[in-house]
């Protein structure tokens, strides 16, 4: 990687240096390089991209990228006139919008700035094929190029403009915001938020006895990580068990028990979850259905369930609540990993398991040594995803303990609860408290959990040559 | 290499569905961006809001007003506030037949009201329904257009004091009053309960556990439990500087924090007491195992179909501290009609939420929702303070206070009110302190 970028910086200097002057005033002038060669289509797409960056820059987001020192000083202020019913506003300060626009405005420059580098190695490349007399392409032949061995850039120029929008620009955006103090007293538009530093990290690791974030930090990232291990293991082991029965020579009505499991998938997950809730809440079905045939005295004769409760709390207590997420979980995430398992499972190469059969292995031998490797290799990069998308499991979470009341002070004063992850502890504080800046430094560290995992597992998983060892 | 394809393809597919159905609910939006600057207009003339200097102004709107005005209404999702409101509404334009209106009613549930104007300020609705738990977020972010200047009515007057002042702060009002029934109070059946059993919450739960049958209330619910601590004199409210004073862990008062505290969980130890939610509470009344509930005027129509011909209501019941029966406290509860700051159109939205909010209007609601009216009128007539849950709630009006409370009471009290439910701890004090530490940070 940093040899790419040495090689691209001395290119551009190697190109500026010995470029002729139709070259060298390309850096300011993108199209007379491709004049100069005769170019003409290709010089003025150019010229048009480039004028079209000053006139965003200079029209629009200069005015915000100058105020990003600040983000804005100018506070709304607006006066009503009774004897019109209307009012005027004053030409305020958005400090959401300066963060905003100023964060694309640099984006934009640098990517200008790269354009420009590489426009000149490429007027230069020109250049020397004029000098040699070699052909220069005409503008339809450069465009036959994009769809033949330039066809890799065509086809990932609309994902790569996609990531930018959908991916980097929020990420840089939420990662400013961390450094910011925007919360419920610093909203805009009305209101001005301003830099704070490294402010929010403190708190979010401070344990007093009212600021309670890094208390709450270490316990939820914990559970995050526990419930993201258990609900992708339970769910991958279960499917496969599953669609290995389903499989199995013996199993009848094969299609029949294939198609019910999916139907759990048909049913939105969120009507599925909100059902179960219900069902397992103190004074749900489930309950008053355990309260009739006394299991609830027995809990509470053995201890599991406090004297004090007349109900077993499957959601509402610590503990009974982390187990029940993960359980339920299993419902709603088993028939998915089925659905892959059973596409795996039929396609083991029969020549293995027939030669471990002559060899007189076991159905359990031959499960252990032969299948669970197999699918484990297979599904080794959907695991991984998998695991990530555990540990940003909203639905699962959010929909089944929204009822939850936490009786520890300590979470409950930084607005946390002891079955939160991290991603339903950052909804509550941005949706019910509005407090974007806290969020914000919690995002970071999810999004540094999830890429840093991402980026481990991935690079050993299909590091080297064992992508190829098992086609 | 096919089958690894196909795996990440159901794998990325399993994460998306995990993903889908996250994000907000559609709302009902079709704000322009109509910018229309009236302003220029500003004609001179004395100050005040005389009748003859309001009809100018409103002439000088209508004048200044030549494209359609678009508007955006947001009130409750239920049945009866969206009929009701477009019938008002239709009446509205036809106040003013020269002007074009374009205005559409959303449905927008007013537990989620302020969350969804913050969200974006400058796409809400121009007008909105909101409880009065929710004027001090909306003002902090400064989403509320105060009311300056009235047309048509004067809101400070014709409306009871108790409802203005919880719609101003600072002197300032902020929003129209429009209810004045969104407080909490006692359901019960009569058929099991005399008027004397529902006057204390011993005689209360004795009278339920002799019937075998159970008594509900959220005592967990942050909102609820306040009505212990405050009906015993302690205090908990926002002090000037935004940050809550409260004293429930007082050792020096009448009544100290741990005996109201001790008081709580005896009542929640009765068999018969079920501290549960609303739709909960309901459910157990319906299945004739609950007969008698703390909650407020929005189970109306559950609890009139639960008890039937049993229907009534109360005031709270008392309780006992220290060998004494105390009443009961309360948040008083209203809902107002704010007009939306970033109002493309702020001279129609302030006459619009005036005429929704004026006598005649507040009757209708009152009549079609089953909520009070905050004027005092509307408030007055027969048919409507004759209503049970009303009566209740008017009778509960002297113990109620004003609900001013900063944003860090409601995860330590409940929190607090959980352990109180179970009472489970073993230093009733120390749970006091961390409480009262959490919702005074």
């Amino acid at each position: 990687m940093k040899k790419e970028r040495e090689s691209f910086l001395r290119n551009f200097i190697e190109a500026f240096t010995k470029g002729d002057i139709f070259t060298k005033l390309s850096i300011l002038i993108f199209g007379t390089g491709y004049v100069a060669r005769g170019q003409y289509v290709k010089a003025v797409i150019l010229q048009i991209v480039q004028v079209l960056f000053f006139v965003f820059t200079f029209g629009f987001s200069l005015n915000y990228m100058s105020k990003l020192g600040t983000l804005g000083t100018i506070q709304r202020e607006e006066i009503f006139d009774p004897k019109t019913l209307s009012k005027v506003v004053n030409d305020y300060d958005n400090s959401l919008m300066i963060l905003l626009c100023g964060v694309i405005g640099i984006i934009f420059i640098f990517l200008y700035i790269l354009l420009s580098l590489s426009n000149v190695k490429a007027c230069y490349e020109l250049q020397c094929l004029k000098k040699d007399g070699k052909h220069i392409n005409t503008f339809s032949e450069d465009l036959k190029d994009l769809f033949n061995h330039k066809f890799h850039i065509t086809l990932l120029t609309l994902p790569s403009i996609g990531i930018l929008l959908i991916k980097v620009i929020p990420i840089l955006f939420m990662i400013c915001i961390a450094f910011t103090n925007y919360d419920g007293d610093h909203q805009p538009p009305t209101y001005l938020f301003t830099w704070v530093g490294l402010e929010n990290f403190k708190t979010l690791f401070t344990s007093t006895s009212t600021v309670t974030f890094g208390y709450a930090f270490v316990r939820i990232l914990l559970w995050t990580l526990i419930w993201a291990f258990f609900a992708t293991f339970s769910t991958f082991y279960g499917g496969v068990l599953l669609a290995k029965f389903i499989n199995d020579k013996k199993t009848k009505f094969k299609k029949l028990w294939r198609s019910l499991f999916v139907i759990t998938i048909a049913i939105p997950q969120f009507v599925t979850l909100l059902l179960v809730g219900k069902m397992f809440s103190d004074y749900g079905i489930i309950n008053s259905i355990c309260n009739k045939i006394g299991l609830v005295g027995f809990l509470q004769d053995i201890g599991l369930v406090s004297k004090g409760l007349s109900f077993i709390p499957f959601l509402s207590k610590p503990g009974w609540a982390n187990v029940m997420v993960l359980l339920i979980n299993l419902w709603v995430g088993i028939p998915f990993q089925m659905l892959s398992a059973t596409g795996i499972l039929m396609n083991i190469p029969e020549d293995q398991l027939e030669s471990a059969k002559i060899d007189g292995a076991t159905e359990r031998q031959i499960f252990r040594k032969i299948t669970m490797p197999y699918v484990l290799f297979i599904t080794g990069p959907s695991l991984v995803t998998a695991f990530i998308a555990n540990i940003n499991n909203f639905n699962v979470i959010y929909l089944l303990t929204n009822d939850y009341v936490t009786t520890n002070m300590s979470y409950a004063n930084s607005n946390a609860k002891e079955v939160d992850l991290l991603i339903t502890w950052l909804f509550t504080l941005t949706n019910d408290y509005s407090n974007y800046k806290m969020a914000c430094v919690i995002g970071i560290c999810v999004f540094v959990i999830s890429a840093s995992l991402t980026l481990l597992t991935f690079t050993r998983m299909i590091a080297g040559n064992r992508e190829e060892e098992f086609q | 290499m096919k089958k690894k394809i196909i795996s990440v393809l159901l794998s990325g597919m399993m994460a998306v569905g995990m993903m889908a159905g996250c994000g907000n609910a559609e709302k009902d939006n079709t704000q322009t961006g109509q910018d229309q600057t009236t302003g220029d207009e500003a004609g001179s003339g004395d100050q005040g809001t005389t009748q003859a200097s309001s009809d100018d102004a409103i002439a000088n709107l209508i004048a200044a007003t030549t494209d359609p005005v678009e508007l955006t209404l947001w009130c409750s999702e239920t049945e009866g506030y969206q009929t009701v409101m477009a019938e008002l509404v239709e009446e509205f334009k036809a106040q003013y037949p020269d002007v074009e209106f374009n205005i559409t009613i959303g449905a927008e549930s007013e537990a989620n009201c302020k969350d969804d104007v913050l969200a974006d300020v400058e796409s809400a609705g121009d007008l909105f329904v909101f409880p009065d738990d929710q004027l001090l977020d909306l003002v902090n972010a400064g989403a509320l257009q105060s009311v300056e200047a009235t047309y048509t009515y004067d809101p400070t007057a014709t409306n009871t004091p108790a409802t203005v002042e919880a719609a101003s702060i600072d002197g300032k009002l902020y929003a129209y009053p429009m209810t004045a029934s969104n407080g909490y109070f006692l359901f019960y059946n009569k058929n099991y309960l005399s008027e004397e059993d529902v006057q204390s919450w011993d005689s209360l739960l004795a009278a339920a556990q002799a019937q075998g049958k159970t008594v509900g209330m959220e005592v967990s619910g942050a909102w609820f439990m306040y009505g212990f601590f405050a009906g015993a004199g302690l205090e908990m409210r926002l002090g000037d500087d935004g940050k809550n004073i409260c004293n429930w862990n007082a050792e020096d008062t009448k009544f100290t924090g741990a005996s109201v505290a001790q008081a709580i969980t005896d009542i929640c130890k009765n068999p018969a007491m079920k501290n549960c939610v609303n739709e909960d509470a309901q459910a157990f009344a319906l299945n004739g195992e609950m007969i008698a509930d703390v909650n407020g005027t929005w189970a109306t129509n559950a609890f009139v179909e639960a008890y039937g011909d049993g229907y009534a209501a109360a005031k709270l019941p008392t309780f006992t501290v220290d060998g004494e029966q105390v009443q009961m406290g309360s948040f008083a509860g209203y809902k107002f009609l704010g007009v939306n700051a970033y109002s493309k159109n702020p001279g129609w939205a302030m006459l619009l939420a005036e005429f929704l909010t004026n006598e005649e209007s507040q009757t209708k609601i009152a009549l079609a929702t089953g909520e009070g009216p905050s004027n005092i009128v509307a408030a007055s007539s027969k048919e409507i303070a004759e209503a049970p849950a009303l009566a209740a709630l008017s009778e509960q009006a002297e113990f109620a206070d004003l609900q001013r409370v900063g944003d860090n009471y409601w995860a330590p009290a409940a929190t607090l009110g959980q352990s109180l439910v179970e009472g489970n701890y073993s230093d009733v004090q120390k749970l006091l302190d961390d409480a009262v530490a959490g919702i005074t940070q």
